[in-house]
């Protein structure tokens, strides 16, 4: 099996999303941000099958750390932060 | 006939909200400005929430009282009848008592619409004109949409474009309330045109809609922004459910031992809990106890530790399988409670061991969802089924000690418009999958030579 027949298969796997509600495949875990995984992609598919081993190699070092060793935000931090990305998103155009 | 449910009249409903944050043993720590590292102050949520929601998220007051056009709505479906799970007891073979709060019985179908409707109706109150939110699956969406329909108020939801069209009969259900559902990313905001530029056929994620709802909002002196778990103000209204299962658990004359719900965004679970964590807070003896949804407890690979360690939550989840070498990776941050949908009281409560937390597996809680479907007749929504595997395990517990204890737990809502998940259970796509790590790394070292993107 290579890398795109493994990825094919794996892709294709389906699992819970806590955070939307229903059931994704593992493929848009993996790509959830657009080009990163999900923070929670370990949790949820790791017991099913090595994703970490799998991730480790399609990632960089930096993005492995950028997603997954760093501590989540809070959702009040996102909150607080999308307020300020939207204010300066809509400054330029109120000038 | 033995009793199997106890209902309340309208004249019995809760007049006011338990607020937990009069009763804290410590304090909670302020949540700080990302810009500033200052506690967040009223005028920083401004932008996107009324004036007198942001009093409520800051309210110290124990009480505070329903206003009474909140309680004629919230008397369409509420109170909503406490059951007895008798069915359950007899095919479980346990002594235990397990009663549920039937909060499926809205019509959105979950306990959702307890905020939904407190939330229009203070935004109406402020003289905004439309809400505007983002949703995954519909469950909040929904429950806003008909909210806001009851006050006269616009609404658009921002819904992830995976879960538009993967359920189509939530974003109809919006649609017959009169908002409008939008698929994020969409192009009515910076934040959703930017995504799309770079990929258009991004299939969004709850970020992405996230963004983009608060920036319609915040784009508009008119528009507010309405978030439906986390925040105080939310597990405020919430607290109605716990408030009446007091009184009718009062009815027949029991008190809880063991009070359980699932916690997602930790509503629900608040809803329910809190006023029994008041309890707790004063001398009873009461184990709460938070369902999770997650995976990791059994994991087979290698055991991961999973505790919670501190207030946000942010404590590492540590892998300690080697990977076959001696290294043993960077510690893993990753999701569970502590990813950044849980609502700070219950990470509080937590740290301050007034609840506990367990943790349920998907084959685990969707196997207790079709047996109390079996059993009970009613089906659960697959979030209902974490609470569900939480008081199998709690009964089965009592059946091994040789107790009669008194099982609570909320019932939070159906799962009519989730059988796609159920589908997903029953046709096996979600049954354990075997891939040996041996064949994983013939895969990957059939790429080695290739540089890394």
């Amino acid at each position: 099996m290579t890398l795109d027949q493994l990825l094919e298969k794996i892709d294709a796997l389906e699992g819970r999303c806590p955070k939307l509600g229903h059931q994704v495949a593992f493929g848009y875990c993996r790509r959830e941000t657009g080009t990163l995984p999900c923070p929670r992609t370990l949790a949820c598919w790791q017991h099913r099958f090595n994703a970490e081993l799998i991730l480790r190699h399609l990632l960089t070092p930096e993005q492995w750390d950028a997603v997954f060793s760093t501590a989540p935000k809070t959702r009040v931090d996102s909150l607080l932060e999308a307020i300020e990305a939207a204010k300066t998103r809509r400054e330029p155009s109120a000038q | 006939m033995e009793q199997i449910k106890v209902f309340l009249d309208e004249s019995e409903m809760p007049r006011q909200w338990y607020n937990i944050l009069a009763d804290l043993p410590t304090p909670m720590r302020p949540p700080l400005h990302p810009a500033t590292g200052q506690p967040v102050k009223p005028e920083d949520l401004a932008p996107v929430f009324p004036m007198n929601l942001i009093e409520q998220e800051m309210a110290t007051e124990r009480w505070i009282q329903i206003p009474e056009p909140v309680l004629e709505k919230y008397a369409i479906w509420r109170p909503t009848p406490l059951y007895r799970a008798r069915n359950l007891e007899k095919a479980l073979g346990t002594p235990a008592k397990i009663f549920y709060k039937n909060e499926g019985v809205s019509p959105p179908g979950s306990h959702k619409p307890n905020t939904a409707v407190a939330q229009a109706y203070y935004n109406k109150e402020f003289g905004i004109k439309r809400l505007a939110t983002e949703t995954g699956a519909g469950q909040w969406g929904s429950a806003l949409s008909m909210a806001c329909q009851m006050f006269g108020l616009e609404c658009r939801v921002y819904m992830v474009k995976v879960s538009y069209n993967q359920k189509p009969y939530r974003r109809l259900m919006m649609q017959t309330w009169g908002a409008e559902c939008i698929p994020s990313p969409s192009d009515r905001t910076e934040a959703g045109r930017k995504i799309l530029a770079q990929n258009p056929d991004s299939p969004g994620s709850l970020g992405i809609a996230i963004s983009e709802a608060i920036e319609d909002a915040v784009g508009d002196p008119k528009a507010r922004y309405s978030l439906g778990s986390v925040l105080n103000h939310v597990l405020l209204h919430q607290t109605i459910i716990g408030l009446e299962t007091q009184k009718q658990m009062e009815k027949l004359g029991l008190y809880p031992d063991v009070v359980l719900g699932c916690a997602g965004g930790g509503s629900n679970f608040a809803g329910l809990c809190l006023p029994f964590v008041r309890d707790k807070i004063h001398g009873k003896d009461v184990t709460v106890v938070a369902a999770e949804p997650t995976s990791c407890p059994t994991l087979t690979r290698g055991p991961f530790r999973y505790d919670f360690g501190d207030t946000a939550m942010t404590t590492p989840l540590l892998p300690m399988h080697t990977l076959g070498h001696d290294f043993i990776p960077a510690p893993i941050h990753a999701g569970g409670l502590r990813y950044h949908g849980m609502a700070p009281i219950v990470s509080h409560l937590l740290e301050e061991k007034l609840i506990e937390a367990r943790a349920f597996d998907q084959i685990e809680t969707f196997t207790s969802g079709i047996q109390w479907a079996r059993t009970e007749g009613f089906i659960p929504a697959p979030e209902t089924t974490h609470a569900i595997a939480a008081v199998v395990q709690e009964a089965l517990r009592a059946k091994e000690e040789g107790k009669e204890k008194v099982i609570l737990f909320n019932w939070s809502g159906h799962g009519f418009v989730d059988m796609a998940s159920y589908d997903a259970f029953l046709s096996g796509k979600l049954t354990r999958y075997e891939l040996p790590d041996e064949e994983i790394q013939r895969a990957l070292a059939t790429t080695d030579a290739f540089p890394k993107p």
